[in-house]
């Protein structure tokens, strides 16, 4: 997979050329979403209700998940058509498949960074203080890639073969915004819910990883290593089985696309 | 010298009932291990190819005749590792250059320009190679004044002949090359015949699918007749040819 890396470079290239056609406005576009949502959450929780959860300034405590959160989201959704949309590119080379689902969430990731002036802007503008837990970002990037790699080779080829599993994943992914520490940190959990319902709940992958995103900002309310360290785990784990899935549903999904 | 591609009882299966695109098995079956109700095919699989044996020597020009729907376009997907197989293997030595589907991996909403940096970096050309080559590949595509046009604009003529120049522009050892001379003019088919007599003398290996006997015979020493999904015949085209034609006229009868 190393020596097509630049074939892999070319394909997110090409994405992200189609992506900023209209240069400024593009860019704008690709970071309205998240702004949007993180902005609506605002507005609801500081505005019309009494926030008694997460952390001041809740504009930058928001963000740092919800950026992430947003590369989770696009790329699961994607991985879903990465072998689908451009059928035809992928019946015409014999490329390792697994090259379409990578392409997929290294797009989405690089849309991701550049979407993090933004978190730069509003943790400037609002007086955030930066922590120097923020050498840890590109270690939960790292983790974060990971799980949408193992998640994306499971999903690619089990979605060409069942129709319904995108519909499915959609519905789910929406439950998994709410069911992940992004409107609320890992801390509320425990504070609220107690230790138990704590400890079940980072086996969330997601939550160990948005966790550690946010110490950049909120190191006092950090849960610690423990999650990222099960957030590690299971995220190799889904990987190793997304690899072995892949592999197994290639032929079937050639056959059928 | 050892074979380019070596086929050993190579199989392909198709599931007969399932629908192709968006239809999509039912996630409700998959759980409950249940199989859909039988159609009225008795069997659900079907063997497309089966127990395909053969190998190819360097520069050796392979004609593959057959009726429609007897594998002929599948056996060149499985050589250029675009299909798997599920039995026996196939290996093949270096690259394949795929002229498969007429227009290859072109993508419709991409300018040519676009498409040929596409296609040329998707099978490995370096940014430097494809620069040496543009000027060439568009020449003989004869699309030099419709290069910012979207590829689906192209008339059929034209997509064929960009995809053939872009294709045999690549120096992959193997080239396939299934019915795309069928679909140009005479005055490209003659240019198309002139690049393809260059390819095999500089020592490449082609693989050639073609209905028309003319063309199979101006390049193809070998043939390899292919009857319901079984090789039937690898031997001189002649007898390829010879056995493909009594077996359609039996089947007029």
């Amino acid at each position: 997979m190393w020596s097509r890396r630049r074939i892999l470079q070319l394909l997110i290239t090409r994405d992200l050329k189609v992506k900023y056609a209209g240069s400024v406005l593009g860019y704008f576009w690709s970071v309205l979403e998240p702004l949007m949502l993180a902005g609506i959450y605002w507005v609801v929780f500081t505005k019309l209700m009494r926030r008694q959860v997460g952390e001041e300034p809740y504009i930058v405590f928001l963000l740092a998940a919800m950026l992430p959160w947003q590369w989770a989201n696009a790329s699961l959704r994607a991985s879903m058509r990465a072998l689908s949309k451009d059928a035809k590119l992928v019946r015409s080379t014999s490329l390792p498949r697994e090259i379409w689902v990578l392409r997929t969430v290294g797009s989405r990731m690089m849309e991701f960074l550049f979407s993090l002036p933004v978190l730069a802007a509003f943790a400037i503008a609002t007086g955030a203080h930066l922590t120097w837990y923020a050498i840890f970002f590109p270690l939960a990037m790292v983790l974060q890639m990971l799980l949408l790699l193992g998640l994306g080779l499971l999903l690619a080829p089990v979605a060409v073969l069942y129709s319904d599993v995108e519909r499915l994943i959609t519905v789910l992914l929406r439950l998994l915004f709410y069911f992940s520490p992004i409107l609320y940190g890992v801390h509320d959990i425990s504070n609220r819910l107690g230790s138990t319902i704590a400890k079940l709940y980072i086996l969330n992958p997601f939550a160990g990883i948005l966790d550690l995103y946010r110490t950049a900002f909120f190191a006092e309310e950090w849960a610690g290593w423990g999650a990222v360290a099960v957030s590690a785990a299971i995220s190799l784990l889904l990987l190793a089985i997304g690899v072995r899935v892949f592999r197994r549903l290639e032929g079937a999904v050639l056959k059928e696309i | 010298m050892a074979p380019v591609i070596d086929a050993h009882e190579l199989g392909i299966r198709f599931d007969r009932n399932r629908r192709r695109r968006r239809g999509g098995r039912r996630l409700k079956d998959a759980l409950t291990g249940r199989t859909p109700p039988p159609t009225k095919n008795k069997s659900k699989d079907f063997w497309a190819l089966r127990d395909i044996t053969f190998s190819v020597d360097p520069g050796e020009a392979v004609g593959l005749v057959g009726a429609n729907g007897q594998g002929k376009s599948t056996l060149l997907k499985l050589i250029a590792g675009v299909l798997l197989p599920d039995e026996g293997r196939v290996s093949v030595q270096g690259g394949v250059a795929p002229l498969i589907e007429v227009t290859g991996g072109f993508v419709g909403s991409l300018t040519a320009r676009d498409n040929i940096w596409l296609t040329g970096g998707l099978h490995g050309l370096s940014k430097q190679e494809i620069e040496e080559r543009f000027d060439e590949i568009v020449d003989f595509a004869e699309v030099g004044d419709f290069l910012d046009t979207p590829f689906r604009h192209f008339s059929s003529g034209m997509k064929v002949r960009l995809g053939f120049s872009v294709i045999t522009t690549l120096d992959e050892p193997i080239v396939l090359v299934d019915e795309v001379l069928a679909v140009g003019d005479r005055a490209f088919r003659e240019k198309c015949y002139g690049r393809m007599s260059e390819l095999l003398s500089g020592g490449r290996t082609l693989f050639l699918v073609s209905h028309s006997e003319a063309d199979l015979r101006r390049f193809c020493k070998r043939g390899l007749y292919l009857n319901e999904g079984r090789l039937v015949t690898d031997g001189p085209l002649d007898d390829a040819l010879e056995q493909y034609n009594s077996d359609a006229s039996k089947r007029r009868r």
